[in-house]
């Protein structure tokens, strides 16, 4: 964790920086992709989302969570984020940057 | 009790227990267009946060009850919620409170312009054209500096987006009633 000592929360770093770098996620996506578990992800996510960090919304049956473009620190979250995240590894990097945008048929075997 | 009663009975409440908390969106809306665009929302934002305990506590004394982070009262339809703080209009603070005194007390608020910058941050970000439309209803009601709205716009990056709808204010500014 690049931010531990000032966010305190070793999932709050991680909620953040998918949210920056996917735009937006749900928390057993976010809990899976960084093999942690689910319960904290979600009290992180809550706690965000109060603070008005992030905006949530409906999909279905799944929440989505975003960075609020309206939080009044955004500009300065996101400047800091960034920088955190050009501190992880290369390969961390890349796995949370690479993430299929194009449409998938239902049940496609492949 | 109107929304403006309410919301200046509330205020008044909070600031007995010294929490300072100012109106803001759709009901500061409603406060500015006397009742023109209707709201059950009375949003109020603390600068500087002093803990829900004080602010459950507050609302306890007039019959407010807190559900879900609102705050619910048996006798009216109306809400309270406390959004998370600083005082902002985008990504500025807001540095001028507007008061207005009621026979029920003093209402700590947004301004006019502040009002309508606050509802186009919405209609900027969430493309929500209701808020555009609470900002026109402002508008016509009270002065507006827009010159300022236009500064605003284009610190939060959406220059372009304030041109798209600059006729529309300046023709709701030019309804604006003699009193406004």
């Amino acid at each position: 964790m690049m931010l531990g000592p000032i966010l305190g929360a070793a999932n709050k770093e991680r909620v953040l920086l998918y949210v920056l770098v996917r735009k937006e996620g749900y928390a057993r996506e976010i809990s899976r992709f960084f093999k942690t578990d689910l319960a904290p992800v979600q009290k992180q996510l809550e706690r965000l989302e109060n603070g008005g960090v992030l905006y949530s919304r409906s999909a279905g049956r799944t929440r989505l969570y975003g960075l609020n473009p309206r939080y009044p620190f955004l500009r300065e979250l996101r400047a800091l984020l960034d920088k955190a995240f050009a501190f992880y590894p290369a390969e961390e990097r890349e796995r949370l940057s690479m993430m299929r945008m194009r449409p998938r048929r239902k049940g496609k075997p492949l | 009790m109107s929304l403006a009663e309410l919301a200046a009975f509330v205020c008044t409440q909070l600031r007995k227990h010294g929490i300072v908390a100012v109106l803001s969106g759709g009901g500061c809306v409603s406060v500015h267009t006397a009742n023109r665009y209707q709201s059950l929302d009375l949003d109020f934002v603390e600068n500087v946060p002093t803990g829900r305990k004080r602010i459950k506590q507050a609302l306890s004394e007039i019959g407010f009850v807190e559900k879900d982070r609102y705050f619910l009262h048996a006798d009216t339809e109306f809400i309270i919620e406390f959004p998370a703080g600083p005082l902002a209009v985008g990504g500025e603070p807001v540095r001028e409170i507007e008061e207005i005194e009621f026979p029920t007390g003093r209402l700590a608020l947004l301004s006019p312009t502040d009002c309508v910058k606050d509802r186009l941050a919405a209609f900027y970000h969430w493309n929500d054209r209701q808020c555009l439309e609470q900002a026109l209803l402002v508008t016509e009601a009270k002065k507006i500096d827009l010159n300022e709205v236009r500064r605003w716009s284009a610190a939060e990056n959406k220059s372009a987006e304030f041109q798209a709808i600059r006729g529309e204010l300046v023709k709701a500014a030019r309804k604006k009633s003699p009193s406004g």
